[in-house]
């Protein structure tokens, strides 16, 4: 029989209260004051002035280790927003055929350089075909795209709500085809979320968001175009909340206001908005065929408020009646006139 | 090979069996090769008992339960000495070993195993399974699913938590490697939360203090599982004896862990007592002992189970039945009684043997164990509380874990038509109703291809005195199946705005 001596309880005292002064200093990192993001210098503030005729892919004030892409001159014919359709291309070809109407991946991926994709992965309920999350091929393409380009490293993640993340990424289609590309999925690890306060927010004063995403060299939004009900439409702004940890918070404040403060705080270079598939009606969940529509369309640039716009309009809305497009808009975080800038329109 | 040299090997069998026990317990099924219920099947008095009170053949429990009574019949009660994990747990906490002079309990006390596993067997055979709660195998389940495993994930977070916010170039990256590793094999993505993990503790702590008085207290006095072996063990083959050259020493009676060396007998053992350990083995320096195959059954034993008894067991079985009639749960639902899907009500009680693994197979913790809901006849039976968890519209796993078929094993299809219960929206509370601010987190995360939760539009005035259109939810009930995922994502803080009740209808047109 083993006894229970007074050293092993003494040890066992010293573990216990180790493990509990360790949860306690766990508990205060939160007070701790943490920095605001680093914004690198082409970017627009939210307290700068709105600048939507700023040509797309400037190249970044960092000063490159090897010579770039950025390097080389822009091409004279690139759009400020792409669109490539057509039924018998394929989700991969439209998705190379628009990102090479913006001028190429080279110019906005550096040698080297560390990027992050972030389709929409909102559940782990049902497949791509039910347009709720993100073409699997679309995102492989952009992967490949990016290592085509020099990129060191291509991570893809979000942060579903519905279900585990990695049935999600199993589900969607997207790890499969994500790693067949050579890119990786990585898991949003809740370790990792970092609290940054928004400077002249409207609504969302500060949130803890993902730290790796704010620390990216690159960071390529590629959203599916679906209904939402609270917000009309989820598109590029509206995917940025699977960076956050507490989106909760951001439906009992004012959900527009909210995602275009989110705008102003994680800047993707790039969105590539999927509209091989839309859903028009049930989502952001989805889970009936009938409410999904084939559009063979997917639209890129690197003005998340002009490509959300223009998705608007599959939709048969305009970027304006949307009230976080038009809000981003507002304080300069892009265009939704459409008017105004110049659009490619590619049909295959 | 001799019986001191087999004893050696028992605290390693006992330790790999507990371990591979744990594993099993832990995956729930995650695990593809390992079934959930492997090691409940294992256990004859579930098989037994699930049987008799769902009447229904039930082919995974009744081999499972063939085997360990087999193996009861060819070596004694080496499940009790070798296998059982609780059995296990028991040898490794300190236990008093009485005094040589030391008066030891009175051995009637061992009657109280019999007369629990009649009760539970009298009471199953009525339709009764709520004292099954009593079975070690469920009394272990429980403790770990509902304590001990989310204090062990709680603390991993805890301590990396610590370690995530220590200023050291790098570490955070290795602990989320660690983390993203762990998260991804063995620990659920999210915490665990359990009303009732305390007093599952509380319990558990109480058997293993019982230690305190004597050695295995609970496989000696009172575990009815251990009753059931016993009885089996009376005809077992591999029995311990004593020869003529014994001395009388008693170091063997000092060492047995149940007790059972009747120094006034000889110093012989009683089958149905003995374990199996061995520990004598090694006591004895006459080489006095033997274990040698018997064929005729062992001699009955004043404590071992009279008719007289037999009939207690039979007055308090009928008592446990009749008192769970008078509960009023019978007649009208109580309404947070959310059942996992598929689990009728009726029927359930009678085919759920309260063994918690549904509660570890669910991802969301969700599932709880009830302590009021169904009264007390359906204590620590299964119950949805979608504050704590939603049920998960892309899982089907509380139903492949169950091992008796009271939660259906459904396809994940069949499972997603399946009705649980039925929301509501309290308007009282809820923002947009209430306060006038905008809210569409439950229509947003509702997850039926044609939302259950729909958004009426009305013009209300703003604070500012300007009229604005607020979306304001509501609940079609016809396609609500009540995963509650709308009641564990509405932002309020403590009960939610919209709330998943039992469905009146249900009973009735269900898909199974």
């Amino acid at each position: 029989m083993s006894s229970f001596s007074r050293r092993d309880f003494l040890r066992f005292l010293m573990t216990l209260s180790a493990a509990g002064l360790s949860s306690y200093l766990s508990g205060c990192k939160s007070v701790q004051p943490t920095p605001p993001p680093q914004l690198t210098g082409d970017e627009i503030t939210a307290t700068d002035a709105p600048n939507a005729t700023l040509p797309p892919g400037e190249p970044e004030t960092g000063t490159p280790v090897e010579p770039t892409a950025e390097d080389k001159p822009l091409p004279a014919e690139a759009a400020y927003l792409a669109v490539a359709r057509g039924s018998s291309a394929g989700a991969e070809e439209l998705t190379r055929q628009a990102i090479a109407a913006l001028g190429g991946m080279g110019r906005y991926v550096r040698q080297g350089a560390d990027v992050i994709v972030k389709p929409n992965i909102c559940n782990a309920y049902h497949g791509p075909e039910y347009a709720s999350t993100t073409n699997p091929a679309v995102v492989a393409a952009i992967v490949v795209l990016c290592l085509e380009a020099g990129a060191n490293s291509v991570r893809v993640m979000d942060f579903p709500f519905g279900g585990s993340a990695q049935d999600a990424y199993q589900t969607s289609g997207i790890a499969p085809a994500v790693e067949a590309a050579g890119g990786k999925m990585a898991l949003m690890n809740a370790l990792k979320y970092q609290q940054v306060e928004i400077p002249n927010a409207m609504a969302l004063k500060r949130t803890q968001v993902y730290a790796d995403i704010l620390a990216a060299d690159m960071l390529i939004n590629v959203p599916i175009a679906k209904h939402h009900s609270g917000a009309g439409l989820t598109l590029g702004l509206k995917n940025l909340m699977g960076t956050i940890l507490d989106r909760g918070a951001l439906h009992a404040n004012g959900l527009h206001k909210s995602i275009a403060d989110l705008g102003t705080l994680v800047r993707p270079q790039l969105t590539v908005i999927d509209a091989t598939r839309i859903l028009v009606a049930n989502g952001p969940t989805g889970g009936s065929l009938k409410d999904v529509r084939q559009m063979d369309t997917v639209i890129a640039s690197a003005d998340i408020v002009a490509a959300d716009a223009y998705a608007a309009t599959l939709f048969g809305k305009t970027g304006a009646e949307i009230e976080y497009i038009r809000l981003a808009d507002q304080i300069g975080l892009g265009t939704m006139d459409l008017a105004s800038i110049q659009i490619q329109e590619i049909d295959i | 090979m001799s019986a001191s040299t087999i004893r050696k090997l028992r605290p390693w069998v006992q330790a790999l069996a507990f371990i591979f026990f744990m594993v099993v317990l832990v995956a729930a099924g995650r695990l593809s090769f390992l079934p959930a219920d492997l090691i409940i099947r294992l256990d004859p008095l579930l098989g037994l008992t699930g049987m008799l009170a769902a009447r229904r053949f039930m082919p995974g429990m009744l081999i499972g339960g063939l085997i360990t009574l087999v193996l009861t019949i060819l070596l004694g009660r080496v499940w009790c000495g070798w296998l059982c994990p609780l059995g296990t747990v028991l040898d490794w906490v300190p236990a008093h070993t009485p005094a040589p002079k030391e008066k030891d309990l009175n051995p009637r006390w061992r009657q109280v195993k019999y007369f629990l596993l009649g009760l539970i067997l009298l009471a199953a055979a009525l339709g009764n399974l709520s004292l099954i709660f009593l079975d070690p195998i469920t009394l272990l389940y429980r403790t770990v699913t509902t304590a001990v495993w989310p204090a062990l994930v709680g603390l991993v977070t805890g301590v990396e938590e610590a370690l995530a916010s220590l200023p050291v170039p790098g570490l955070l990256d290795a602990i989320v490697k660690v983390d993203d590793f762990l998260r991804s094999t063995a620990l659920p993505a999210y915490q665990p939360v359990f009303r009732l993990g305390g007093l599952a503790a509380l319990l558990f702590g109480m058997v293993l203090a019982l230690n305190a008085i004597r050695s295995r207290f609970w496989c000696r006095y009172l575990c009815p599982l251990g009753g059931l072996l016993g009885l089996t063990g009376k005809i077992s083959w591999l029995r311990r004896g004593t020869n003529d050259r014994c001395t009388a020493c008693g170091r063997c009676d000092r060492v047995c862990p149940t007790g059972t060396i009747d120094p006034q007998k000889d110093f012989a053992s009683d089958p149905s007592e003995c374990i199996m350990c061995l520990e004598c083995a090694p006591a004895c320096k006459m080489d006095a002992q033997e274990f040698r195959g018997h064929l005729a059954p062992a001699l009955w034993q004043p404590y071992d189970p009279s008719l007289r008894q037999f009939l207690a067991s039979a007055g308090a079985a009928v008592t446990v039945v009749g008192l769970s009639k008078v509960l009023p749960q019978d007649t009208r639902t109580e309404q947070a009684l959310l059942r996992p899907p598929g689990a009728l009500d009726l029927e359930f009680l009678a085919h759920c043997v309260r063994c918690g693994a549904c509660i570890q197979a669910c991802p969301t913790s969700g599932l709880q164990p009830s302590l009021t809901e169904s009264g007390w006849e359906g204590f620590w039976t299964p119950v949805l509380v979608p504050r704590l968890g939603p049920c998960d519209y892309s899982c089907n796993a509380c139903g492949q874990a169950c091992p008796t078929g009271a939660i259906p094993a459904l396809t994940l299809d069949e499972k997603r038509q399946v009705v649980m219960g039925h929301a509501y929206v309290d308007r009282n509370r809820c923002l947009p109703w209430a306060s006038g601010r905008s809210c569409i987190t439950c229509e947003e995360m509702c997850p039926v291809p044609e939302k259950a939760i729909q958004l009426e539009e009305a013009q209300v005035l703003g604070l500012d005195g300007q009229a604005f259109t607020l979306q304001r939810p509501y609940v079609v009930q016809e396609r609500c199946i009540g995963c509650g995922i709308c009641e564990n994502h509405c932002p309020l803080n403590g009960q939610a705005a919209i709330r998943v009740y039992t469905a009146t209808d249900l009973g009735v047109d269900q898909p199974w």
